[in-house]
């Protein structure tokens, strides 16, 4: 059993500490045809402190300018009447800003599916017009809250390499997995590698290949669910030349590539059955044919095969053969996802954090305590993979040595001020509540009405009527 | 609990057959097409391309109702268009039926369907070709040649605007006079002829200037610039845009949000070619600013996010350069607008060569599905095939690579496109050396 990861934290850096007063630099910019004058005299007099710096734009095209040319902690953006495009539009265009600046927006009488939106988008606020003092102060404030953090050292990791991969963690399942991994790799039976997406599952391969008798081989891998269902026979088996229009040269297919190595069939749940049978034949006979060639050509591979789908479940539905299922699932090895890994989500920032750091020549020795927070809050739908984007992309962004909030994606800042967490009038209306539930079960759905319906327990016909109200 | 999962787009698209009727269907499919997050995050999620997304069924059958509407509103749009014709017939009006059918065409172009408008576009023609007054004669044939022009048609389009531009002289028509020789400009810059481009152009340029026409000065003058940059006169190219620039601002910005877009957009362009990245990038976001004041024109959103996206790519910010094309796809898909959806695969493809990754050719067999099965277009399809030989040529697949540039040679010499034709040839060159 591992001691949980301890982060301690570490001399203020460059950005105030907890404490500190913070000047906010705020640009307002007016909607079409309107003024900022009036926003930026209202901003003037209500949090005239001395720790606000305000400027304006007069229109978008100058906005864009002014966030080219200098550094912003906000934008307070009047939308005109088309605000869920503008919406889109500001947020797209705060990527590319310098130093990410937070967005308030203000519209007139904004629904709630904008609000939702907004949310979803990382937006600070959305107020309505016309503008209330109280309403804008609390905004600043929580401004001036993300604002100020606190660095704290990244821990040291020790991966197992995997050629250019690698295998992170100390939690208990990944220790499991080791074992397992360990005590198959030096077999050559055939292996089903499930998990979640982003799990990690081609590194698992990848482990078991250099492990094992196959390593001085090839490690081919073909992800079955990329490849056009008709292209993907002859990406595995090859092709003669004019088997079919675009053949146009003799093709050596993957398994033939793989000789005498692995080969790893991601996403196998994807392929059609017909392609699952020729598999199948492939893994008995250790044979295979080109399409359009009549030659029997012998194959030795190992063969290691991964899904993020319930096999058995796609057997039961007619999608999977179960004879090819046993013939894969010789041994099995289940990945966890990041969020059963608990601390291993710290060494694995740091792991990533050193790793695109000196990819992109940057010094990066620590991450803010707010941008833990927020990668521990977030639920890691893409598991690792999603964590090293993020990490990826906010290296890339960071000019300075700690990672912050800021350099998060929007997706993960929006999730620290949503609507429930404000500090005050912090209860919702009972719409408020409905209109987030409903959204939260839509997306849940990929926005099927029919299902939605199902789960929230009322007739699509009510379901529709409530999302037009809302917004949604 | 959450019912049967979507149908590949590539699936549902396989069961519809090629009818003119299913073609607004089609487009509805593809516009709610959307992958589910799980797809986004899995290992193939980098390749995800249209025919990888998924549509429920009970989605599709729930917004069928908007599709309805927009048929019939279209369809009403130009019924009334052809009653309004007939009306002007009855009351002897003959420019009023031409004005009437001209108008049915332009709606027909607004929703892409370009063969349609070419056929109102026809019997205006013949309506006018009977008139006295050969004016409306002169906006029809222009009306034409741009509609040739959309469907590559080079040839048939010059003609038309050769015709119109002569009949507008004889009628001291200047403004047909100019519009004509813009779209002889347009014609030839298509086909790479930038001695007759350049002619035209600045013909039209002068007779713009006469008539103190500041919004067409500045076209043009961005298409001399465009032209400029084409046959790398830099310095000119430079020169015009500021020009073009100067002379919307001097007409009223408001009014010509769409084509400051375009000018910083081209000037974006010329900025990427002396290598000016930040200044290049800039160029593009503020571009976007002046687009999203301007209505709603997918078209030209995109050509702007192409553009950023091949800087980035040619940067080598390949992370910048996937998220914007990501972002345009979900444009392109959101607005049906196919063409560029299959401009947006070959670059995905491009940016997966630039990591070598053989996987990319997806991206490419996507683009070649797109402009072959739901929405043709030869141009396209040419430099499909031009990036995918190159693609193959990366990777060391020379014969592949032969054969796709062999592929794009014979359909940019089937348009006329010389200077591309030329490009295509020099890498079949070096490939065999």
């Amino acid at each position: 059993m591992n001691s949980p990861v301890r982060m301690e934290p570490s001399a203020p850096s460059a950005a105030p500490g907890r404490g500190e007063v913070a000047l906010l630099r705020i640009l307002v910019v007016a909607g079409e045809g309107g003024s900022a004058g009036g926003l930026l005299q209202n901003l003037r007099q209500w949090a005239d402190d001395g720790r606000l710096e305000v400027d304006t734009a007069p229109d978008l095209p100058r906005a864009v300018r002014q966030l080219a040319g200098q550094r912003w902690d906000v934008v307070l953006a009047v939308l005109s009447n088309h605000a869920d495009d503008d919406l889109a539009w500001w947020v797209d265009t705060l990527r590319g800003a310098t130093g990410s600046p937070r967005l308030i927006a203000v519209a007139q009488a904004p629904s709630m599916g904008l609000v939702l939106r907004a949310e979803k988008s990382g937006v600070l606020d959305v107020l309505s017009l016309p503008l209330r003092r109280e309403e804008l102060v609390r905004a600043l404030e929580r401004v001036r809250s993300v604002v100020s953090e606190t660095a704290v050292p990244l821990p040291l990791v020790e991966p197992h390499a995997v050629g250019p991969y690698a295998l992170v963690g100390q939690s208990p399942a990944m220790l499991d997995v080791y074992k397992l991994l360990a005590r198959v790799a030096g077999s050559a039976a055939t292996v089903l590698v499930q998990g979640e997406s982003g799990t990690g599952k081609e590194v698992a391969a990848r482990a078991i290949h250099v492990n094992g008798p196959h390593a001085s081989g090839a490690f081919v891998a073909v992800n079955c669910a990329a490849i056009p269902e008709n292209l993907l026979e002859s990406e595995l088996f090859g092709h003669e030349k004019g088997a079919f229009t675009g053949a146009v040269t003799r093709k050596i297919g993957r398994f033939e590539q793989a000789g005498n190595g692995t080969l790893f069939l991601d996403e196998i749940a994807d392929m059609s059955l017909a392609l699952q049978a020729k598999i199948l034949r492939a893994v008995q006979e250790r044979e295979i044919e080109r399409v359009g060639g009549s030659e029997t050509i012998p194959v030795d591979v190992r063969l290691i095969a991964a899904t993020n789908r319930d096999l058995k479940e796609a057997i039961k539905q007619g999608r999977f053969r179960e004879d090819l299922y046993y013939r894969l699932a010789v041994v099995t090895i289940r990945l966890p996802t990041l969020m059963e890994r608990g601390d291993d989500l710290v060494l694995l920032t740091a792991y990533y954090v050193r790793l695109f750091a000196e990819r992109y020549r940057k010094k990066i020795h620590a991450i803010s305590d707010r941008a833990l927070e927020l990668l521990r809050a977030h639920a890691w739908v893409g598991n690792v993979r999603e964590l090293r984007n993020v990490i990826e992309r906010a290296v890339i962004v960071a000019t300075d040595e700690t990672l912050r909030a800021e350099h998060l994606p929007d997706e993960l800042r929006g999730e620290e001020t949503t609507l429930a967490d404000r500090p005050q009038g912090g209860l919702l209306t009972l719409a408020e509540a409905e209109a987030r539930h409903i959204a939260r079960v839509l997306a849940h759905t990929n926005g099927q009405i029919g299902a939605a319906a199902e789960i929230l327990g009322i007739h699509r016909n009510t379901l529709t009527r409530k999302m037009k109200e809302y917004g949604l | 609990m959450t019912g049967p999962p979507p149908v590949r787009v590539e699936k549902a698209l396989a069961l519809m057959p090629e009818l003119e009727a299913l073609t607004p269907l089609r487009a509805l499919l593809v516009s709610i097409a959307r992958p589910d997050e799980a797809t986004v995050w899995s290992s193939s999620g980098p390749y995800l391309t249209l025919g990888k997304r998924g549509v429920h069924p009970d989605e599709l059958r729930r917004r069928m109702p908007q599709a309805f509407q927009r048929i019939t509103e279209h369809l009403q749009a130009l019924f009334k268009g052809y009653v309004e014709a007939l009306e002007c017939q009855q009351r002897g009006d003959a420019p009023g039926v031409v004005v009437a059918l001209l108008r049915a065409g332009r709606l027909e172009e607004q929703v892409g369907r370009h063969t349609q408008a070419r056929n109102w576009y026809e019997v205006a023609l013949r309506v006018a070709e009977a008139l006295q007054d050969r004016r409306p004669e002169v906006e029809v044939l222009r009306a034409l040649g741009y509609v040739c022009l959309a469907l590559g048609e080079y040839a048939a389009g010059a003609r038309h605007f050769q015709r119109s531009l002569a009949l507008a002289e004889a009628e001291f028509d200047q403004a047909g006079a100019t519009a004509a020789s813009e779209g002889l400009g347009d014609v030839a810059l298509a086909q790479g002829q930038w001695g007759g481009a350049q002619a035209w152009y600045s013909r039209g340029l002068r007779l713009a200037e006469a008539a103190s026409d500041a919004p067409r000065a500045g076209r043009l003058e961005r298409q001399l610039g465009v032209l400029a940059r084409k046959q790398r006169d830099l310095a000119a190219a430079g020169e015009f845009l500021r020009r073009a620039r100067e002379r919307f601002e001097v007409a009223g910005v408001a009014d010509e949000a769409d084509e400051m877009a375009r000018v910083l957009n081209e000037q974006g362009r010329l900025d990427a070619q002396l290598g000016r990245y930040t200044a290049a990038s800039a160029a593009y976001r503020e571009a976007l600013a002046w687009a999203q004041r301007a209505p709603r024109d997918a078209r030209l959103e995109l050509s702007i996010r192409l553009n950023l996206a091949e800087l980035d790519l040619e940067a080598g910010r390949l992370l910048e350069a996937e998220a914007e094309l990501r972002r345009a796809e979900q444009v392109a898909i959101g607005g049906h607008v196919i063409r560029p959806l299959a401009q947006i695969y070959t670059l995905m493809g491009r940016l997966r060569g630039a990591q070598e990754d053989e996987t990319g050719f997806v991206f490419f067999e996507q683009a070649l599905e797109l402009v072959k099965a739901v929405e043709r277009s030869v141009a396209t399809e040419a430099q499909v095939y031009h990036a995918y030989g190159l693609f193959r040529g990366r990777l060391g697949q020379q014969d592949e690579a032969r054969a796709y540039l062999e592929r794009a040679r014979e359909l940019f010499d089937s348009l006329g496109e010389a200077v591309e034709r030329e490009r295509v040839e020099a890498e079949l060159r070096a490939l065999s050396a």
